[in-house]
């Protein structure tokens, strides 16, 4: 293994491997930070492409692809609080208020760096690890992935606002959002009243706009500031002192996405969530979370960049791609006469470690690639307001038509976006409702199925051999509960 | 003053003219003589989403336009399928859609569509047999073996699919219907983990497409017990039909739809363009690579399985759904 390792190197060491890893890194930065763009589509419209191509240099170039579109989301929620994909939701948080304040090189600099840091170190694990993490990638089932899931919610709920009755409240609306439409399991249509346009459900897209950027549009138009800018600085690059200060946060992120990235159906968004979450239970000023705190926006993007690595495990060593881009990346390891598997380790190691090599050499390109970019996007905000701001509702209302041309969207948007002002008048906080649309269809799914396996015994939750559903299951409450009273419950002194 | 008028009136009327005659070009010039829309109703880097991008990475070179894909995922399918329905039958805007879709959803659904009267097939590119799987350590070595212990305690095997109504759901419906057994379909959010849960020990056995088949039975980690398919997918497994399954059953058809009314001889050219497709070396090439085969057949003889495939699920909705 150690050879192949070492052949694998050798062969990741090519020069036009690394010059279409940069194209890709490059393309995948810009498609990513337009809202209503998705890495997704962008790797399957390139795909095609890689076919043409050696392995060794097409299967790195979408790898680019996904790696650069990530950051990208987190460009436009940094910047205008637009987080395009659920996994950005968590870094808009600290990165807005960091841009208001005239701050946002400097977040965009520790989205940067963090994302770079913890895609790295997760690679690296699984580089070494790829076999144990294959074996706990199987110990997982619907009952574990329930149980998981609703510890990810009361630990959202409990740590997001210092009011755990709003956030209950609306974590309960957002999962009823997420009811809407057609029953996953069942097929039966609910509250859709009839409508044709509500069967598919509500679009995650619509939502995460209206919610995150028109509020934010709304506030700055009311307070009539015309003449003034966004942000009249785009504010000083990281230094060094700054990243270190958060080198602990970063490394604690890491490990939270790595072990999220192992649990298949979980991915980017819980990752980036608990990430946030455990950085602000354990820092001594969790009320600065959420008010331009940097660590904020580098515990969200560590974790959920460090999801990447665990999550190529089952697609190499079993060939079952786990979520949509696995499956896109299937497709090129299959059009290339790889067939990803038990045996490819056997049969084409080198080439597979070359693969995983390149995904590392990608990250540091990368870390050159985003260090240049930042200024220009950075920029950004220093235009005029009367300017930006109507740019930034014709981008909110473009970018959520153009993802799939259906004028309804344009009305969720704006449903959303009143709904909003509202919640953020009323001093309700919308990311419970987020995470609770996001995540309960997953978990609704895996209750679904846990019932099924047992001809609807509720009690399989609690049989012997789940015994690890039934620990979360214990668990998640008391851990919600000790962690609300450690960031609200006992008055802090200072 | 006045001939300044009658000269502007002059020049109006003359670039209405033109833009008349622009306007009614389409109708005199060839079809296509713009690019074509390929709406696919499924997700991003499905089955249907790689195949399509090999079609209009080659397509183009008999068309003579280019042939763009529009993923349009939402309820089940049905959102793209509208769309299209709802579309100009000029040739512009195709459906590339599969047959569980197409033809089975009529009878569990309220459609905004009849998929019989607002479509009319242009060509079926190929189909995907499934096979029945189980763990390489499992106590079945036969599809006999299965029915047996099906037999034996009914309601109790589990078999995962990849959702409900779906292309490893119906078969395994129709097989249940057919020999008379009572298993628990256990749906997964598609077939990879569909594939995870029978090698983790979650189900007894599961349905699976060659592409995911190949790598992990070649490393002995799950069995064949039966393919579909008219001959044997493997040298050592029988077919369905071998075991007493007989029917169109387990073939998941990938096909092109035009709405209805589009004009014949647009629907030749595109038909034409399809069948030379499906004999293009790089098409050939590059669906071999995708592990997909090619089985080209026409409109008209797609139709016929359409109409077998509307009786058969019909029945199958039937006994579902009264039980």
């Amino acid at each position: 293994m150690i050879e192949q390792f070492a052949e694998g190197f050798g062969m990741a060491m090519r020069l036009d491997t690394m010059a279409m890893m940069c194209i890709g890194l490059f393309g995948g930065m810009l498609v990513g930070s337009l809202p209503g763009f998705t890495t997704l589509m962008a790797m399957a419209i390139l795909l095609p492409i890689s076919f043409f191509l050696e392995p060794i240099v097409g299967i790195p170039f979408l790898l680019g692809i996904y790696k650069g579109g990530i950051f990208g989301g987190s460009v436009p929620a940094i910047l205008l609080s637009m987080p395009g994909t659920g996994a950005a939701v968590a870094t808009s948080r600290d990165g807005y208020k960091l841009t208001q304040k005239g701050k946002s090189r400097k977040a965009l600099d520790m989205a940067l760096f963090s994302s770079v840091f913890g895609d790295t170190c997760s690679d690296i694990f699984t580089i070494m690890m790829i076999f144990p993490i294959a074996f706990l990638v199987m110990q997982f089932g619907p009952p574990e992935l329930f149980a998981v899931l609703l510890m990810s919610l009361i630990i959202i709920a409990a740590t997001s606002a210092a009011n755990p009755l709003k956030s209950l409240i609306m974590m309960a609306l957002g999962l009823w959002l997420s009811f809407i439409g057609t029953d996953p399991l069942g097929g039966a249509e609910r509250f859709t009243f009839g409508l044709f346009d509500l069967k598919s459900g509500i679009p995650l897209l619509p939502m995460l706009i209206g919610l995150f950027a028109l509020p934010e549009v709304a506030s700055v138009v009311i307070r009539n500031d015309k003449a003034r800018k966004l942000s009249a600085l785009v504010g000083e690059r990281l230094s060094l002192g700054e990243f270190r200060r958060c080198l602990k946060t970063i490394c604690r992120s890491t490990v939270i996405g790595t072990m999220i990235g192992i649990v298949p159906g979980l991915g980017q968004i819980v990752a980036a969530m608990m990430g946030y979450s455990a950085a602000k239970n354990a820092s001594d000023h969790p009320e600065t979370f959420g008010e331009g705190e940097i660590e904020g926006v580098a515990a969200a993007e560590a974790a959920n960049n460090a999801v990447n690595g665990p999550t190529m495990v089952p697609l190499l060593t079993l060939g079952i791609p786990g979520d949509n881009v696995t499956a896109i990346l299937l497709g090129a390891f299959v059009a290339q006469g790889l067939r990803p598997g038990p045996q490819l380790f056997e049969e084409q190691g080198a080439t597979v470690f070359a693969i995983l090599v390149a995904m590392v050499i990608a990250n540091l390109l990368f870390l050159v690639i985003g260090y240049l970019s930042v200024p220009f996007f950075s920029r950004l905000v220093t235009i005029k307001t009367s300017i930006l701001i109507p740019m930034v509702i014709m981008f909110a209302f473009a970018g959520t038509y153009v993802y799939r041309s259906d004028p309804v969207d344009l009305l969720m948007l704006v449903a959303f976006g009143v709904f909003g002002i509202i919640a953020k008048a009323a001093k309700f906080d919308v990311m419970p409702l987020v995470m609770g649309f996001i995540l309960g269809p997953s978990m609704e799914y895996a209750f679904g199925q846990t019932m099924a396996m047992s001809n609807g015994n509720a009690l399989a939750f609690f049989a012997t051999e789940r015994i690890g559903a039934l620990a979360v299951l214990i668990a998640a409450p008391i851990i919600g509960a000790l962690l609300w009273r450690r960031l609200y419950g006992i008055p802090r002194t200072h | 003053m006045f001939s300044k008028l009658v000269k502007k009136s002059l020049s109006v009327l003359a670039l209405s003219a033109g833009a008349l005659t622009l306007t009614l070009a389409p109708a005199a010039a060839e079809f296509p003589e713009k690019p074509v829309t390929l709406v696919i109703p499924l997700g991003a880097g499905g089955s249907h989403d790689l195949n399509a991008r090999i079609i209009t990475s080659v397509i183009p070179t008999y068309l003579e336009q280019a042939m763009i894909v529009r993923l349009t995922p939402g309820a089940g399918g049905q959102k793209g399928t509208q769309e299209v329905a709802n579309a100009d039958a000029d040739g512009y805007t195709l459906l590339f859609s599969h047959n569980y879709m197409d033809m089975l959803q009529q009878y569990v659904d309220n459609l905004p569509y009849d998929p019989m009267e607002d479509f009319i097939p242009i060509a079926r590119v190929n189909y995907a047999p499934a096979s029945i799987i189980v763990r390489a350590d499992s106590p079945y070595e036969t599809f006999e073996d299965l029915v047996e212990d099906a037999r034996a305690r009914p309601g109790e095997l589990s078999i995962g699919h990849s959702g409900n109504w779906g292309a490893f759901f119906v078969p395994a419906a129709q097989i249940m219907q057919q020999l008379g057994l009572n298993m628990n379909l256990v749906p997964y959010q598609g077939g990879g983990p569909a594939m995870q849960a029978l090698l983790s020990g979650d189900s007894d056995f599961t349905m699976a497409f060659p592409s995911a088949i190949g790598a992990l039975r070649d490393a002995g980690d799950i069995r064949v017990l039966a393919s579909a398919g008219e001959e044997r997918l493997y040298e050592d497994v029988p077919t369905l039909a071998e075991v007493g399954v007989t029917g169109d059953i387990g073939y998941m058809h990938r096909f092109i739809l035009a709405p209805a009314g589009t004009p014949d001889d647009v629907v030749a050219t595109l038909s034409d363009a399809f069948e030379s497709l499906s004999t293009d070396p790089t098409f050939v090439r590059l669906m071999g690579s995708l592990g997909e085969s090619i089985d080209p057949m026409t409109g008209p003889e797609y139709q016929e399985l359409r109409e077998q495939q509307a009786v058969a699920y019909e029945a199958l909705v039937d006994t579902l759904t009264s039980q």
